[in-house]
C-alpha cells in the first residue's frame, strides 16, 4: 500500500511558442500522504498554477515522472484522464467558475452528470448544506455574493467524493473575512472527512495555516516545511 | 437534471438568438411541407376535375387550345362561337361514342355576391349533355319540358347561393326573360356546380346566337384512337380538336417548371437554416470556451461535451421542425388564397394536401439535418482543452 497519493519525480514543464519558451516547472520532487493539508507558496510566475494543473490532470508534463493515486497521467488517453478529474479529483478556482446559466444546487450537480451517477440525488443538496449555503440551493451565481460563490464551488468539487481537492488561490477573489472562513472550511474536511488538499496561495497567513507549507521560486522547491498546528490531530 | 435539460437550459440563456434561429428552421420547414403538399394537392385536385369533366376530347373554334382548355375547365367553353352544323356533320363519326353541344354565354349581374357584382355562367345544353357527365344528376325537379322551354336546372352552388328551388323565377341580367327553375343537379366539386343551365336553343335565343354553339364534348370509344380522329377533323378548318389529357399533361407540366423552380428556393431556404443553425451553436460555443473548459475540468469527457453541444442542435432543429409543421398546416390556407388569385387556373377542391406523412417526412429530414449540422461545431468544442481556459483566468 502506498503511503503517498501524489508523488512526482523530476518534474518539469516547459511552454513552448514560436518565439520563446519558458520553463514553468524545473526539477520538482515531491510526496504529498493521504490526508495533507498542503499549501503552495510562493511570488506569481513561481510555478504554482502549473504544479496544480499537472496534478490535477489538465495538463501534462515534458519531462519527469508523476503518479496520481497510481495513475500515470503521462500515458493516459484523454478520455482516461477526464474519468480521473471526474472520479478522483476536485478543483477550485480563483475566479469560482461556476456556470452561470445554473442555480447553485445545479452547478453542484453538474460533476456528477459527468461522472454519469444519476442516483446520488441527495448528495448536492447535502454539500451545500454542509458548505452553509442550504438556505441558496436555488440561486443563481449573480445572486449570490464572493464568499457563497466559492463555497458552491467547494461544494461542486466535492460532488463525487473525490480524494484529492485542489485549490488554486481560492481566496484570490474574497476579503478576508470570507477568506478566513474558507480555510477553516478546508481544515474541516480534511479533519473530519480526510480530504487530501493542495492549496496554492500568495496569502501567507492562510498558507501557514495548513499542515505543510512548500515554497516555490523559479519553478524550483525552494523550502518544504511541515507545520505543528494549534489543536492538530 | 440530465445532459438535455442542461442543453435547453444554454439555449435558454440566449433567448432571442436561439428563437431567431428556430424561426429560420421553422420556415425552412414550413416551405417544404406546403410546396410537397401543394404539389401532391394540385395534382389530385386537377386530375379529378378533368375526370368529372367527362368529355375527353372538346371541340371548340381556333384560338389557343390551352386558353380554351382553361375557359372550359372554368365552366366558361370559349370564347369564339363555332356552327352548329359542324356538330351535325361530326356526330356520325365512328369513332365517337358520346357527343354533345355546348353553348356558354357570360353574363354581369350587379346584384351577385350580395351587391358586389360578379359573372354567372350559363351554359346551353341538350339531353345528350347527361350520359357524358356521370357524375351529375338532377337531385330535385327535373329536365326541361322542352328543348326550347324558358326554364333553367340551376348547378348546387348556385341554387344554394342564390337560395332557388324549384318554380322560382330567375331573370338574365340585361336580357327581357323569366325563367323558371325545373330542377338542380348535385354537387359535383367542379366548377360547373355554380352555373345555371338552360336549354340550348333557349341560350342561342336569349343571347341572340342562333346556330351556334362554343364548344363540343366528345368521348370516344377508344381514347388511342384519338390521333385518327383529329386526323379526320383536321380539314376542317375554323375548329380545333383539344384533348383534355394533353391539357392535363400541360398543365401539370407548367406546374412542374414552377414547382422545379420553388424548390431549389426552398432547399436553399433549407441551407440558409442549416448554416444558420451551425453558425449560431458555432458562435455560443467559442463564446462559452471558458465554460466548455471549466465543465471539462470539472471532469467532463470529449463525449459529455460533443453530447451536449449536439444536443442544443438538435433541440433548435427539432423545435423548428415542429413550428414550421405548425405553421404549414396553419398558414397552408393562406398559401392557397394566394395561388388562386394568381393561378389562371385552378381545380376545385383543396390545393393543399398536408398528409401526417408528408409532415412526418419533413420533421424526420429536419431531424437529420440537425444531426448532421451539430456534428461540427459540437467536435470543435469537445476539442477544446480546459488548460487554456484556467490559464487565461489565472
Amino acid at each position: 500500500m502506498r503511503e503517498w497519493v501524489i508523488k512526482a519525480d523530476h518534474l518539469k514543464k516547459e511552454y513552448s511558442s514560436t518565439s520563446q519558451r519558458t520553463v514553468a516547472l524545473k526539477e520538482i520532487d515531491i510526496e504529498i500522504k493521504k490526508s495533507e493539508f498542503v499549501s503552495f507558496m510562493g511570488p506569481s510566475g513561481a510555478g504554482k498554477t502549473t504544479f496544480l494543473n499537472l496534478i490535477g490532470c489538465l495538463d501534462k508534463p515534458t519531462s519527469g515522472r508523476l503518479d496520481i493515486l497510481g495513475y500515470d497521467p503521462i500515458k493516459l488517453n484523454e478520455e482516461k484522464l477526464s474519468r480521473v478529474r471526474v472520479e478522483k479529483i476536485g478543483f477550485v478556482f480563483e475566479d469560482f467558475f461556476l456556470l452561470s446559466s445554473l442555480n447553485a444546487l445545479e452547478n453542484v450537480q453538474l460533476p456528477l452528470i459527468f461522472a454519469k451517477n444519476y442516483s446520488d440525488t441527495e448528495r448536492p443538496k447535502n454539500l451545500l448544506k454542509r458548505v452553509g449555503l442550504g438556505h441558496r440551493l436555488t440561486h443563481y451565481p449573480n445572486e449570490l455574493s464572493g464568499g457563497e460563490l466559492q463555497r458552491v464551488a467547494v461544494a461542486r468539487a466535492l460532488a463525487n467524493n473525490p480524494e484529492i481537492l485542489l485549490a488554486d488561490e481560492p481566496t484570490g477573489n474574497l476579503d478576508s473575512r470570507n477568506a478566513q472562513e474558507l480555510f477553516n472550511l478546508f481544515r474541516d474536511l480534511n479533519r473530519k472527512e480526510g480530504v487530501t488538499i493542495v492549496v496554492a496561495t500568495h496569502n501567507v497567513k492562510l498558507g501557514f495555516s495548513a499542515d505543510r507549507v512548500v515554497h516555490l521560486q523559479d519553478g524550483k522547491i525552494e523550502k518544504d516545511e511541515r507545520l505543528a498546528q494549534k489543536g492538530g490531530r | 437534471m440530465k445532459f438535455l435539460v442542461l442543453a435547453y437550459k444554454n439555449l435558454k440563456r440566449r433567448k432571442s438568438r436561439s428563437f431567431l434561429t428556430i424561426g429560420g428552421v421553422a420556415v425552412a420547414v414550413a416551405v417544404l411541407v406546403c410546396l410537397l403538399g401543394f404539389n401532391a394537392g394540385y395534382q389530385k385536385a386537377l386530375t379529378s376535375d378533368v375526370d368529372k369533366m367527362g368529355y375527353q376530347v372538346v371541340v371548340t373554334a381556333k384560338g389557343c387550345p390551352y386558353e380554351a382548355a382553361t375557359m372550359i375547365l372554368n365552366g366558361e367553353a370559349g370564347l369564339k362561337f363555332i356552327d352548329e352544323d359542324i356538330y351535325k356533320q361530326i356526330t356520325s363519326d365512328p369513332d365517337i361514342d358520346k357527343i354533345t353541344p355546348l353553348l356558354a354565354q357570360l353574363a354581369y349581374d350587379p346584384e351577385k355576391m350580395e351587391g358586389k357584382g360578379g359573372f354567372t355562367n350559363y351554359l346551353g345544353i341538350e339531353e345528350s349533355y347527361m350520359p357524358l357527365k356521370p357524375n351529375v344528376e338532377i337531385i330535385k325537379g327535373e329536365w326541361f319540358s322542352a328543348n326550347d322551354a324558358n326554364e333553367a336546372i340551376l348547378g348546387y352552388d348556385a341554387a344554394e347561393s342564390e337560395k332557388k328551388s324549384i318554380g322560382d323565377k330567375i331573370s338574365i341580367p340585361g336580357k327581357d326573360i323569366t325563367l323558371t327553375i325545373v330542377g338542380v343537379f348535385n354537387r359535383t366539386g367542379s366548377q360547373e356546380d355554380g352555373t345555371v343551365f338552360l336549354p340550348l336553343k333557349t341560350t342561342q335565343r336569349i343571347f341572340d346566337i342562333e346556330g351556334k354553339l362554343t364548344g363540343i364534348g366528345i368521348k370516344l370509344k377508344q381514347i388511342e384512337k384519338i390521333s385518327e380522329f383529329e386526323d379526320r377533323l383536321y380539314p376542317i378548318a375554323s375548329i380545333q380538336v383539344i384533348s383534355m389529357s394533353q391539357v392535363k399533361g400541360t398543365i401539370l407540366n407548367l406546374v412542374n417548371s414552377a414547382k422545379i423552380l420553388i424548390m431549389s428556393v426552398a432547399f436553399i431556404a433549407i441551407f440558409v437554416a442549416i448554416i444558420g443553425v451551425i453558425n449560431t451553436i458555432l458562435m455560443s460555443v467559442f463564446e462559452r470556451t471558458q465554460e466548455i473548459g471549466i465543465m471539462k475540468a470539472i471532469g467532463a469527457s470529449r463525449l459529455d461535451i460533443f453530447q451536449l453541444i449536439w444536443m442544443e442542435t438538435l433541440i433548435v432543429c427539432t423545435l423548428g421542425g415542429i413550428f414550421g409543421s405548425v405553421i404549414a398546416i396553419f398558414g397552408g390556407n393562406l398559401v392557397e388564397i394566394l395561388v388562386r388569385k394568381v393561378m389562371p387556373y385552378t381545380p376545385g377542391g383543396k390545393l393543399l394536401l398536408i398528409t401526417p406523412e408528408l409532415l412526418l417526412f419533413s420533421f424526420l429530414g429536419v431531424i437529420i439535418v440537425g444531426i448532421i449540422s451539430g456534428v461540427y461545431p459540437a467536435f470543435k468544442a469537445a476539442s477544446m482543452r480546459p488548460i487554456e481556459v484556467i490559464r487565461s483566468g489565472e
